[in-house]
């Protein structure tokens, strides 16, 4: 498809609690009333909290989310033999009162002890129930919700979170745009966000933490090729540093998209469940993000130039650092 | 001695000549996998599964082990995800970054451009 057709922003920031997904939620809301076919999809599959921010709590369709494989010993052959117990590089193999036993919530399927057992007495338990996809369809906000959401002890996944936005753009029928709230962090699942998707809407706070890690998921960004603008959250709690990543987007070709301000509205509205600019629309901070969104929608009206003008020039190598599990000790 | 052939492969999603390049690297569902001649004849068309799709994690290394088993020399995706990046470097494998446009029209110029 286009991508002109159907463009999909991803919020991202590296650093957690910046407010991703107080900024998703409002944005949505103020495309969506501007006339966008939009949809929401929560891609933080570990913490996914989208919906409370939209005080969603009645889902149209729970699907179930099923992948990988957990290894299991059987006591009928088992020659505790130990060969399993020494093997396994995620020490997941435990010895319980004689007998060994594999943990589930450790286990990583990686079928080391079944290669190595002399007499056959480990077998798998596949499509173990990994996590779920949540949809609601009708939202007191008139775009559908799209949440993925990892059952705890489970693998970090990007292919949920990439199954979760294949949905959204399943429902979305090409055409709109898809507003992804990404997870923390630069791993496996953010990975999945910024893949395919067509702009990342970076969140950062002027603290030396947000700041580093708004260089980290940058990387990433230009790593895929997806052109990136810049909301600072929070800037009048120092002052000093606004400057400097302003700069920092300047250098980098990043679109300032605007500042909005620390509000206190804006924790109070979360524990109301809802969002900000219905909770308290003549606060501060609504009207910020208001104007933030404005800048966002004349940059979609003009969507293809602006593409043009801040795409990455080129890939963002980098060097995978290998670990073994062992070696952490 | 063998004919040379050039193996270019596709990301792509139900795969095939009239399918479109699709914007994932590591997880596309298919690879379309064609081998031309030295005289840019399309000698044959393939379609596969790519085993990034279904992995948990590690999908980009997946995906670039199976091309690098079927012997691709050109593969033609999206920009891939930091791991498969490294080990398409790695793999000698030529990459060509775009996504969005049939397979057919991006062969047509990419035969022209090498064969011209």
């Amino acid at each position: 498809m286009s991508s002109s057709d159907l463009i999909e922003i991803v919020i991202a920031s590296g650093k957690g609690g910046v407010g991703k997904s107080t900024i998703a939620a409002s944005l949505a809301i103020i495309l969506r009333n501007s006339g966008y076919r939009v949809i929401a999809v929560d891609a933080d599959a570990e913490a996914p909290n989208l919906h409370l921010v939209l005080g969603i709590n009645r889902w149209d369709r729970v699907l179930e989310y099923r992948e990988g494989r957990i290894g299991f010993i059987r006591d009928d052959k088992c020659i505790h033999c130990g060969y399993c117990y020494d093997s396994c590089a995620f020490s997941a193999i435990e010895e319980k009162s004689g007998r060994y036993v594999i943990n589930p919530w450790i286990c990583e399927g990686c079928y080391t002890c079944s290669f190595v057992c002399p007499v056959k007495a480990i077998s798998f338990k596949y499509n173990v129930l990994a996590g779920y996809i949540k949809i609601a369809y009708n939202t007191p906000y008139k775009f559908p919700l799209v949440s993925s959401e990892l059952k705890p002890g489970r693998p970090n996944s990007g292919k949920l979170v990439t199954e979760a936005k294949n949905l959204g753009r399943t429902i979305s029928g090409g055409k709109g745009l898809i507003i992804v709230d990404a997870a923390a962090g630069i791993g496996c699942q953010v990975i999945a966000s910024l893949a395919g998707s067509h702009l990342a809407l970076l969140v950062a706070e002027p603290t030396p933490a947000s700041f580093s890690d708004l260089k980290r998921i940058h990387k990433l960004t230009k790593h895929f090729g997806i052109p990136s603008a810049l909301i600072i959250n929070m800037y009048n709690i120092n002052n000093d540093l606004v400057g400097r990543i302003i700069e920092y987007a300047r250098k980098e070709n990043i679109e300032l998209l605007g500042l909005l301000p620390y509000d206190y509205s804006v924790p109070k509205s979360m524990a109301m469940k809802k969002p900000v600019i219905h909770a308290y629309p003549s606060s501060e901070i609504a009207k910020s993000i208001i104007e933030v969104c404005n800048k966002l929608l004349t940059l979609l009206k003009d969507w293809e130039n602006w593409r043009l003008k801040h795409i990455p020039e080129k890939i963002e190598p980098f060097i995978p650092v290998i670990i073994k599990p062992k070696e952490l000790g | 001695m063998k004919p040379l052939s050039i193996k270019i492969a596709f990301t792509t999603d139900k795969g095939g000549l009239d399918d479109r390049i699709v914007e994932r690297f590591g997880r596309a569902r298919t690879f379309t996998i064609v081998e031309v001649d030295e005289k840019g004849n399309i000698l044959s068309i393939n379609i596969i599964e790519n085993p990034g799709s279904r992995a948990t994690s590690g999908a980009g290394i997946k995906a670039v082990q199976k091309l690098v088993d079927m012997g691709i020399d050109i593969v033609v995706g999206p920009n891939p995800g930091p791991n498969a990046y490294m080990a398409l470097i790695q793999s000698g494998i030529r990459l060509y970054t775009l996504s969005g446009q049939s397979v057919k029209e991006v062969l047509n110029k990419l035969l022209r451009d090498i064969f011209k």
